[in-house]
Order: structure tokens, then sequence, then C-alpha cells
């Protein structure tokens, strides 16, 4: 009976990704499994829900960094350390994924990176410029 | 009257530049939408690179080590699925290619609008003292030996970097992740962009 339930489960997981890929965009996605470590992820979502992660801690850490103000290159540094953390708390900690199923710990840490690093300094910049000057 | 903060800053040109940057952003990718990735063409090579990359994955991480002598078919699949993978994403770039040229035409014209526009000016101040690498883009043009003045060159730059990246996201037509090009530090879509 429970094999029956989870592989009914895996056929809709797997239409559901089928769809997603055929709309080219995230189907409705379920929050509750944002915090779910019972749930099961496909590659690319885990990784899409990675790259969020890293663009909003950026401009929060961006917006932050902007108003106090900081001021020198060691906060750039700072800043990946925190995001780096807070990523592999995500996935290591609350999801508690095998790192080695989604290509390594590499892998998922470089999930939109220069993105966020990118955001950071443009959050960063904009504010202290405008905030302070 | 945030409006009237912000105009009344030294560097309200910056929110010039973001703001053009942004539709920029939106045109290109209307652009490629239109050229690029309503067509069939497009969603089948993408779809094909999908499935490749997905079968190539689960034959890699699903071995059985006590079957020797499937191993050597298997290797033989894994490497026809490989060189079907590579072939396909090549016919992508190609694809994308050709109609790139236009996304491009279109940003020659913008950072030349922006040039013109804010030449010599600094558009922002730079929270930190740039290497000397960056420093050739950040203090492009500008005059004085300040180096945490930013010209519009490197905001442009960090808009079209994060916005763009962000977009593609966003709508769904970052390159798959079986395609060459992402890495440590995967850029907007070149060829879209």
């Amino acid at each position: 009976m429970k094999e029956g339930k989870s592989a009914k489960l895996n056929h809709q997981q797997q239409q559901q990704q089928q769809q997603q890929h055929q709309n080219g965009h995230l189907s409705p996605f379920k929050f509750a499994k944002l915090v779910d470590p019972e749930a099961s992820w496909d590659k690319d979502q885990l990784g899409d829900v990675l790259h969020w992660i890293r663009q909003v801690v950026a401009i929060v850490c961006g917006l932050l960094s902007g108003a106090i103000p900081l001021v020198g290159g060691i906060w750039i540094v700072v800043f990946l350390a925190i995001s780096s953390a807070i990523i592999y708390g995500y996935y290591a900690i609350i999801l508690k994924v095998d790192e080695e199923d989604f290509g390594g710990h590499g892998a998922l840490l470089q999930e939109g990176l220069f993105a966020s690093v990118t955001l950071f300094l443009l959050a960063w910049i904009l504010v202290y410029s405008l905030a302070h000057f | 009257m945030a409006s009237t903060i912000f105009s009344a800053s030294k560097y309200s040109d910056s929110l010039t530049v973001v703001g053009i940057s942004i539709c920029t952003a939106i045109i290109c990718e209307s652009i490629s939408w239109l050229l690029i990735y309503r067509t069939t063409s497009y969603k089948t090579l993408r779809s094909s690179i999908d499935k490749a990359s997905k079968k190539l994955e689960s034959m890699k991480t699903t071995s059985n080590p006590n079957l020797i002598a499937k191993k050597s078919s298997k290797t033989k699949k894994i490497d026809r699925f490989e060189s079907s993978l590579k072939e396909s994403n090549r016919d992508l770039s190609l694809f994308k290619f050709k109609s790139g040229a236009v996304v491009a035409l279109v940003l020659f014209v913008v950072f030349g609008l922006l040039n013109s526009l804010f030449e010599g000016k600094a558009v922002a101040k730079l929270p930190f003292v740039p290497v000397r690498i960056i420093q050739k883009m950040s203090h492009r043009g500008l005059h004085g030996h300040d180096a945490t003045d930013c010209s519009m060159a490197f905001l442009y730059f960090l808009c079209s970097i994060s916005i763009r990246t962000n977009l593609q996201k966003f709508l769904g037509f970052s390159p798959p992740r079986g395609a060459p090009g992402g890495g440590l530090f995967p850029m907007p879509d070149p060829k879209t962009s």
C-alpha cells in the first residue's frame, strides 16, 4: 500500500516536472516544500531555489550595507561568506539533501553566485551613493 | 517625497542608468522571445538537451559494478548520449547566434546613448576602492584620481549582469544546465544578449 502511494506520488511529480519543462518556467510551486526535509528535489528545481535565495540575500545585504554604510572591499568577502553559509545551511541542514545527487557542494554553492555578487554590489553602490551624498 | 530626495542627490543619474538598463533588458528579452524562444526549433532542441542530460545523469549514477559484461555496452551508450548532447548544444548555440545579432545591435546603441549622456561624469560613488583591473572600467573616462568615483560603464555592467541574468531566470530563458557556459561565472545567455 505504501509502495503504491509513493509510486503514485512519483508519477505525479514526474508529470509536474514535465509540465514545468514544457512551459519553460516554474509551475505552481508548493512553498511548504521549501522547508520540508522529506520532499524530493529535481536538480533544476533545487538549483532555481538556491539561485533565488542568493539573490534575496544579495539585495538585503546590499541595502543594509549601503544604508549603514559599510565601507571597504572586505565586505564583499563577508557577503560571499554569509550568503554561502546561508545556502549551505539551507540545503544541508534544513533540506538535508545528499549533495552527491546534485553534483556536489561546488555545484550547489555556485548556483546564482555571480549574479548575486553583482546584485549585491549594485544595491550597495546605489544606496550608498543616493543616501550619503 | 522619495523622488524629490533622490533628484536632489548628487548621484541621481545612477537611477537613470538603472532604469535604462531595466528597459533594455526587457526589450532584449522580448526580441529574443520573438526570434528564438517561441520557435519550434528552439523548443525541440531545448527539450532534447534536457532529456539527454537527465538520461546521461541517471546512467552515470546507476551503475552495478557486478555486471562487468554489460559495462562496455553501457559505456558505449553513455558515449553516444554525450556526443548527441554535444551536437544538440552546438545546434542550439548556432541557432541563437544568428538571432543574437539583433540584440547585440540594440545593446550597442544603448551603450552609445548612455556614453554620450554621461561621458566624463561620475554617476555613483563606490563604497570601496576597486582593484586596478576593475578601475579601468569603473574609472573609465572620468577626470581626477579618486578611485571611488564610478563611471557609467561599470554601473551599466553591474546592471546588465544582475538584471538580465535574473530576468532570464525568471522568464525561464536561461540556458539548460546540460548546456556549456555555466560554471562559477554564468553570464546572461551571450547569444541572446
